[in-house]
């Protein structure tokens, strides 16, 4: 592999530093000169549609890639240089749910502490903490083959804390969950926010927004935008969406609409229109002229969804 | 016709995995091959036999040099004393030897002469394989006779080496079965490993500062526990089905635990150039079997060609299974049997220096 150093400065205080990191596999460039700085004790959040490159960047920290081009700091050691150093100070919970099936959840944890060069004493005393903190004490000895979804991606999670690391990677830590285990997963990682550094990806909007101090979107192997919930949605923040619902939004009333505005969506009984400088007084009272019995009305704010929209040209299917 | 479209998905899966094709085809076909080249064909063995002769005459001479020697199934070689042929019985490098007592020459004589002879010879024969001595038997009678010109069967006094128990099949079968039952461990090994990097499971112990020596020896003790409990019920259930031990057990069971390390050490390196079990499970049956009929464990090796016993000879299992023959049906001692655990010892520590070697390379992403 070239010997490849981007420009900038290595700093030593961030718990990730990418110096133009990239992978290649044959002629497909799954990552493509990433730089990012990730602040210790930061959640930080890659979004990004399958296949953008989130996995391969995660696996490149991990040092379980080899990037083909640039490197990056993990705690301030290179990942290329001092990989068995940076495995000592990062723990991951992989998108796929991979536990040790035919053992408990303790038996995984103390096997995972082990590994990490734990003591056993201390490594039973962890594991049984941490089976307690992630609400799975009731089944603390049972095989976790016989484990919900949820409940595996809760030891995962575990797994990935059990040797106190300084750096946590999350790839997809809620993929294929119900919203009901989702939001208990989301409680569980926003507790660990400030105390450990965590890169977490995801394709879904609502859980960077949720967690994430900041968020780097990813799109064909590129960040496309970088900075907190508020600043993506900044990206979209003049282009405002007044939504009305309303009775009797008759064919005519509806045409009437759409042929004063250029952005109107309906759905049922709700009417949105979107655009620029919009005046919310104009609109209400155009949309009762026509004869609708307005319900209620308001502005909605700006999402991630349409900051994602707007940065990359593309929706992202969850 | 949903099975017809089905049954094309499959056999699309089949041709375009050039790995499973290659299985499917090559494996019939290595197996015919090994089989044909090792027990068909018209080429017929060639046993070892020496030849201890204690009447040193002209004729005695003539039948050592002019007819044993000229037989094509026998491979003579001479000896001073009886001492030294024993020894070298015991060790398997003959399997039989031929004691002409004196006055063979002058029986001989009489024979020539058209007297009655009584003519007598010494037989001292492995008896681990009973089937060869009886060949051996056979064709010295018919030499004998040949050269002596009679047509009456001649007087050949027999003995054999193993006389602390009586021999039987499972005495030769058992032991190429067990290393049989230990080659079965390259795909017990390759799977566990594999299993785990399918899963992606090798993913995750990847991102613990676990060195790859680790990895292999983690892995690997697990195995050699298998090993050693698979050994102890062969062993039993050889005992059980009549098998006589006559040497030390324990060196029996040292040479089955170098034999049952290279197998987990060859699954060790399947296992680390395999990315899934559809991959690995046939390269290691495609590794074991030929392996099996390679190192005699059906068959022994001396009805097989000079090139498929020199092809066989390079791998460990043919020296286990004859290191393990010599011990429990000769009673072999260490020294007969240390170059062979010498070697097998050898093998096993390349591939798990191989498996280390490529894991560490796996590890580097």
């Amino acid at each position: 592999m070239p010997e490849h150093r981007s420009s900038r400065e290595a700093d030593k205080s961030l718990a990730v530093q990418t110096f133009d990191l990239g992978r290649s596999f044959g002629s497909l460039i799954a990552v493509d000169c990433l730089n990012i700085d990730i602040k210790q004790g930061e959640l930080f959040a890659l979004l990004g549609p399958n296949g953008s490159g989130k996995t391969t960047t995660i696996n490149m920290l991990c040092c379980l890639l080899k990037p083909t081009r640039g490197t990056a700091n993990v705690m301030g050691l290179d990942i290329n240089r001092e990989a068995h150093s940076v495995k000592a100070l990062i723990g991951i919970s992989p998108q796929d749910t991979t536990l040790s099936e035919h053992l408990s959840p303790l038996e995984n944890l103390e096997l995972m502490a082990r590994l990490n060069n734990m003591e056993a004493k201390k490594a039973r005393k962890y594991s049984a903490d941490l089976v307690e903190v992630m609400g799975l004490q009731e089944r603390a000895k049972d095989q976790v083959r016989r484990f919900s979804g949820g409940m595996k991606r809760r030891l995962s999670i575990a797994m990935s804390l059990i040797s106190d690391p300084a750096v946590v990677f999350l790839d997809e830590p809620t993929l294929g969950l119900d919203p009901q285990a989702r939001r208990a997963l989301w409680d569980y990682i926003g507790n660990l926010k400030g105390e450990k550094t965590i890169l977490l990806t995801t394709h879904y909007m609502e859980e960077a927004d949720y967690l994430a101090d900041r968020i780097g979107i990813i799109d064909a192997g590129k960040i496309a935008a970088l900075g907190t919930a508020m600043e993506l949605k900044a990206e979209v923040v003049d282009r405002q969406t007044v939504v009305i619902n309303a009775w009797n939004l008759t064919v005519a009333s509806l045409d009437a609409i759409k042929g004063r505005y250029p952005e109107v969506k309906v759905n049922g009984g709700q009417v949105s229109v979107a655009g620029k400088d919009l005046d919310f007084k104009e609109i209400t009272d155009f949309v009762h002229s026509t004869g609708a019995i307005i319900r209620s009305a308001y502005f909605k704010e700006p999402s991630l969804e349409e900051a994602y929209l707007k940065i990359t040209g593309k929706e992202l299917v969850a | 016709m949903k099975f017809l479209t089905l049954a094309a998905r499959n056999f699309k899966e089949i041709y375009r995995d050039p790995l499973a094709l290659a299985f499917l085809l090559a494996f019939p076909l290595l197996f015919m091959l090994l089989f044909g080249f090792a027990v068909g064909g018209t080429s017929s063995p060639v046993y070892n036999v020496g030849v201890l002769d204690r009447d040193e005459t002209e004729l005695s001479g003539r039948f050592v040099n002019e007819v044993l020697a000229e037989v094509p199934s026998l491979n003579v070689s001479t000896f001073e004393d009886a001492e030294s042929a024993a020894e070298k019985l015991k060790n398997g490098n003959i399997r039989a030897f031929v004691n002409i007592p004196e006055g063979f020459g002058g029986e001989v004589l009489k024979s020539y002469q058209n007297q009655s002879p009584d003519i007598v010879l010494n037989l001292t024969y492995d008896e681990s394989d009973v089937s060869v001595s009886s060949q051996i038997y056979s064709t010295i009678d018919a030499a004998v006779r040949e050269f002596a010109e009679v047509h009456i069967p001649v007087t050949i006094n027999t003995s054999h080496l193993s006389v602390e128990a009586e021999v039987t099949q499972m005495d030769f079968v058992a032991p190429g079965i067990i290393i049989f039952g230990l080659l079965i461990l390259v795909p017990t090994s390759a799977r566990l490993m594999v299993k785990d990097k399918e899963a992606g499971y090798m993913s995750r112990l990847l991102t613990t500062p676990t060195r790859p020596w680790e990895f292999i020896s983690g892995y690997s003790l697990a195995l050699v526990v298998i090993a050693i409990v698979q050994i102890i019920i062969f062993i039993m259930l050889g005992v059980a089905f009549g098998m006589n031990i006559v040497g030390n057990i324990f060196l029996a069971f040292l040479v089955y635990f170098v034999a049952g390390l290279c197998s987990i050490g060859i699954g060790m390196v399947v296992a680390a150039l395999s990315k899934s079990e559809n991959q690995a499970e046939p390269l290691c049956w495609l590794i074991a079997m030929p392996l099996a009929v390679l190192s005699g464990v059906w068959f022994p090796q001396e009805i097989m060609p000079d090139f498929i016993q020199v092809l066989g000879d390079i791998f460990p299992f043919s020296h286990a299974v004859s290191a393990s023959r010599m011990i429990i049906i000769r009673g072999a001692d260490f020294g007969a049997v240390s170059s062979s655990i010498i070697f097998i010892t050898a093998w096993a520590a390349g591939a798990f220096m191989l498996g280390i070697a490529l894991f560490r390379h796996k590890m580097k992403g």
